[in-house]
């Protein structure tokens, strides 16, 4: 042990600050507390317990596959079908339960059809080696469409024995989705960061070559991220649709867009290798505070939108700056380039 | 079969009999048959595309031969993957070191557990941190890394190098190839590599040491063996192949003969013209305080070996890399090229090394041709395509692209004709100095005849500056007026092409001449 100590970096606490101010976590922890203070200070409401359940059970649908697009991301694949996925699993659920299946069973259907699209994605994508961005958008279209069609239009009535997934309080008030929510972030921390399966995400995505000659199952550990996202996206779809009692053909429309936002503003990385579940847990959490706010403050809804927009932009230039990519805009080297220009 | 002479007392390790393999019409080895001993450190010399590397995967299940076999320990063997290799023993560090970056050193370490070890188990991840550190303490190496608990992108490049040694060493070797394994580590951390070798070799490894580095090879090969053109060219201990006769084996010796005639009347020629593009201690990164003068009506071929920074030379002169010292000067005025369409604009063209990456491969042959020049085929910024169509039938002409039509697709042409479109595009601009990076790479040896006698003609007829980077000797022995060869950065030879090709291996090899 002594031995190994002679390279360590430096470790003063200066550094140790940097390095966690670094850490794409810790900044949003601090964006979300200061974003929370500013609010208080405009409307003591938002720090009422009610309101908080209210902001977290709003991000839940969105959180729950956020976790599983930071696996995608990280792999260097992308999904954007998972709002059709999501109404597509809450329409074939409620359709079982519509002829007489039991309601649990119907509840595992939907799930299962989830997984089943994520199976079919990935298998189009390592197989057939087409571009997660074009198979997904067709598979948005795709489960759309089966959706539509099952149900014709209209909502499905999803059993009464599941509303308290998406109604349910326990333990002194906390939703049930909520819970969900967060036993599914900390199993998907715990899935990434210490099994197996969770590296062989990161090196595939990181270095396609190295896992190959590692023995990695490459192809295997793609599809197997598409079936986790697909999965989540199902159980997502069965907590929206018992939020609200119906499963509806538009359920979900345009959720890819905040479910992508959250996993970068998290940290993750388009270009494979890098996330983090906790970011995206956090990122899914500035999106809902944002939106609180702006209904707690009674602002525009248009002023919303824009500013969504601005955080998302803002998180990947930090991103950037964290991965000492914007070092060609440091001071000294303006300076330098000035320098350069008056002398030419 | 040429074996290598070794005292029979050692077994050899690893064998290969016959090895052959061809890559389209490349035969990138033939024939080869040699012997890697155990308990030995074997130097695996020759020039860039003498077939190392090519020997080197089909030994380690990177790539199937065509033709030949393999004995390890004298069975017969056949590896489908590297990870059968390793299996067997046979492990590679390679130049690029295979690594996650965003896992610390003990998971990269094993990374081969990921791919062993079901996917629903524990990752083991503080484990991995302990055996790590058993490992590194067990090779005595624990402080040559930082803490195994370190991230991989945090790492400098020798300690990356140092993490693939290390992993290649917990795989218990019975041959270790070391490809270029010292290329990116300081003097001190080269030290303590050979430290390591030389343990293995205690321990009746079979090490084989791929590098450029002749001076430092030789002081640890018990064995060396040369390579050229995909053939074996020699083998023997250290002592019979001394390190001028290892260079004059690499370089070959029947070009000699041919190649003394051309030289003598092109030496003095050139000494009076004027200079087109001169450089002055240029500094940037990759390279360090290169003076350059290339005069009009000049062919400069600059030589040295791949990574010894010819390339960022050339692109820190057309405007792709930033330059942090040194002049630059163009028909004698200082400049600055911030950009390259600065370097266009004064005169400056540049062909890059890769093909794949300067053709607009959905284009028509005529697209490519035209595309730097479209602002003088029209008004306006308007392209007329009477006049495009005619400019690029006109270059295409000149230059002798053989293509069914101007607008037929630019990938139905064969590599050397693609090669051609890219020179006439760069020229179609009538530039002063011309840069080309691997003129030649991949075309086959007609239409390399045509691009010398092009490049001849503008230079020597019309007096345009020339200036090519070549990892080919012959290329740069039979077309260049005058050499440079470039090695870590800098110009260690700057002389008339009249030496024939032993000062040049030397120089880019840095060998000790004596």
């Amino acid at each position: 042990m002594s031995t190994t100590t002679a390279h360590t970096p430096e470790r003063t606490w200066k550094g140790r600050a940097l390095s966690a101010v670094k850490r794409q976590e810790a900044g949003l922890l601090g964006v979300i507390i200061v974003l929370g203070l500013l609010v208080t200070l405009a409307n003591d409401n938002f720090l009422s317990k009610d309101n908080l359940y209210n902001v977290l059970q709003t991000v839940v649908v969105v959180g729950i596959i956020a976790v599983g697009q930071t696996f995608v991301l990280i792999a260097k694949e992308i999904d954007l079908s998972v709002g059709s996925v999501l109404a597509l699993s809450a329409v074939s659920a409620g359709a079982a339960y519509g002829n007489g299946v039991n309601p649990w069973l119907a509840m595992a259907i939907g799930i299962g059809v989830g997984a089943l699209s994520g199976f079919a994605v990935g298998s189009v994508v390592v197989l057939g080696r087409v571009s997660s961005f074009i198979v997904t958008l067709g598979m948005l279209s795709i489960a759309r469409g089966l959706t539509q069609l099952i149900t014709g239009g209209l909502p499905q009535t999803m059993p009464s024995e599941l509303s308290f997934i998406g109604q349910g309080r326990v333990l002194g008030g906390i939703p049930v989705s909520v819970i969900i929510f967060l036993v599914l972030v900390i199993l998907g921390q715990l899935l990434l960061t210490r099994t197996v399966f969770g590296l062989r995400v990161t090196a595939v995505g990181d270095n396609d070559a190295a896992a190959r000659t590692s023995g990695i199952p490459v192809g295997r550990t793609r599809i197997l991220t598409f079936v986790l996202i697909g999965t989540l996206a199902g159980v997502a779809g069965i907590v929206f649709s018992t939020q609200v009692g119906v499963a509806e053909a538009q359920a979900g429309l345009g959720y890819e867009l905040d479910v992508i936002a959250a996993a970068v503003i998290g940290g993750a990385s388009l270009s494979g290798g890098r996330g983090s579940i906790i970011g995206a847990f956090l990122g899914a959490c500035l999106l809902g505070v944002l939106r609180n706010a702006f209904i707690l403050l009674a602002l525009s809804p248009f002023l919303q939108q824009l500013s969504i927009g601005l955080v998302i932009v803002l998180a990947a230039l930090f991103d950037q700056w964290r991965q000492g990519n914007l070092r060609h805009f440091s001071l000294g080297n303006l300076r330098q380039r000035l320098a350069n220009r008056t002398n030419a | 079969m040429a074996t290598t002479p070794v005292d029979d007392v050692r077994p050899a390790a690893l064998a290969a009999v016959g090895l052959a393999k061809s890559f389209g019409a490349v035969q990138a080895l033939r024939d080869v048959s040699l012997t890697f001993p155990a308990g030995q450190v074997t130097g695996l010399l020759g020039e860039n595309g003498a077939g190392k590397s090519t020997l080197i995967r089909l030994c380690s299940g990177q790539m199937r031969p065509d033709r030949g076999r393999l004995l390890l320990d004298g069975a017969e063997v056949s590896f489908a993957t590297p990870l059968e290799a390793i299996a067997a023993g046979v492990v590679v560090v390679n130049q690029e070191p295979l690594l996650i970056g965003e896992l610390t050193i003990a998971d990269n370490l094993f990374l081969y557990d990921l791919g062993e070890r079901p996917g629903y188990g524990r990752a083991r991840r503080s484990e991995n941190v302990q055996r790590a550190r058993a490992l590194l303490d067990r090779l005595r190496m624990a402080d040559y890394l930082p803490d195994p608990s370190t991230l991989c992108r945090d790492l400098s490049a020798a300690s990356r190098q140092m993490v693939d040694i290390v992993r290649a060493l917990s795989r218990q070797p019975k041959v270790l190839f070391l490809d270029e394994p010292n290329s990116s580590l300081t003097r001190e951390e080269s030290e303590r590599l050979f430290a390591v070798m030389n343990r293995l070799r205690d321990e009746g490894v079979a090490v084989v040491l791929v590098s450029h580095r002749l001076a430092e090879v030789y002081s640890i090969v018990d064995n060396v063996i040369v390579l050229r053109d995909g053939t074996f060219v020699a083998a023997g201990p250290p002592d019979e192949i001394d390190q001028e006769r290892a260079v004059a084996l690499m370089a070959g010796e029947r070009k000699r003969a041919v190649v003394a005639e051309v030289m003598a009347d092109r030496a003095e020629a050139t000494a009076q013209a004027e200079a087109a593009l001169e450089l002055d201690g240029l500094t940037g990164d990759g390279f360090a305080g290169v003076d350059l003068t290339v005069h009009r009506g000049e062919i400069v071929g600059m030589a040295g070996l791949v990574g010894a920074g010819r390339t960022e030379i050339a692109e820190a002169v057309v405007g792709l890399r930033r330059v942090s010292g040194g002049r630059i000067r163009v028909g004698g005025r200082p400049v600055r090229i911030p950009n390259p369409g600065r370097a266009q604009r004064l005169g400056i063209a540049y062909v890059a090394e890769e093909r794949r990456t300067e053709v607009f491969h959905e284009q028509s042959v005529g697209y490519n041709l035209t595309v730097r020049i479209l602002s003088s085929l029209g008004r306006l910024g308007s392209v007329s395509p009477g006049r495009a169509g005619r400019a690029a039938r006109d270059l295409a002409r000149r230059f002798g692209v053989k293509a069914a039509s101007i607008e037929a697709p630019i990938t139905s042409l064969s590599g050397g004709n693609q090669q051609k479109v890219l020179l006439a595009r760069a020229l179609a601009a009538k530039p002063e100095v011309l840069i080309l990076d691997e003129p030649t790479r991949g075309v086959d040896v007609g239409t390399k005849a045509e691009i010398y006698a092009t490049l001849r003609e503008l230079a020597h007829g019309e007096g345009l500056a020339v200036w090519f980077i070549s990892s080919e000797l012959e290329e740069i022995v039979e077309l260049a007026d005058r050499v440079v060869v470039i090695r870590r950065g800098q110009v260690t030879l700057d002389a008339p092409n009249n030496a024939g090709p032993n000062p040049i291996v030397a120089a880019a090899m840095g060998a000790t001449e004596g």
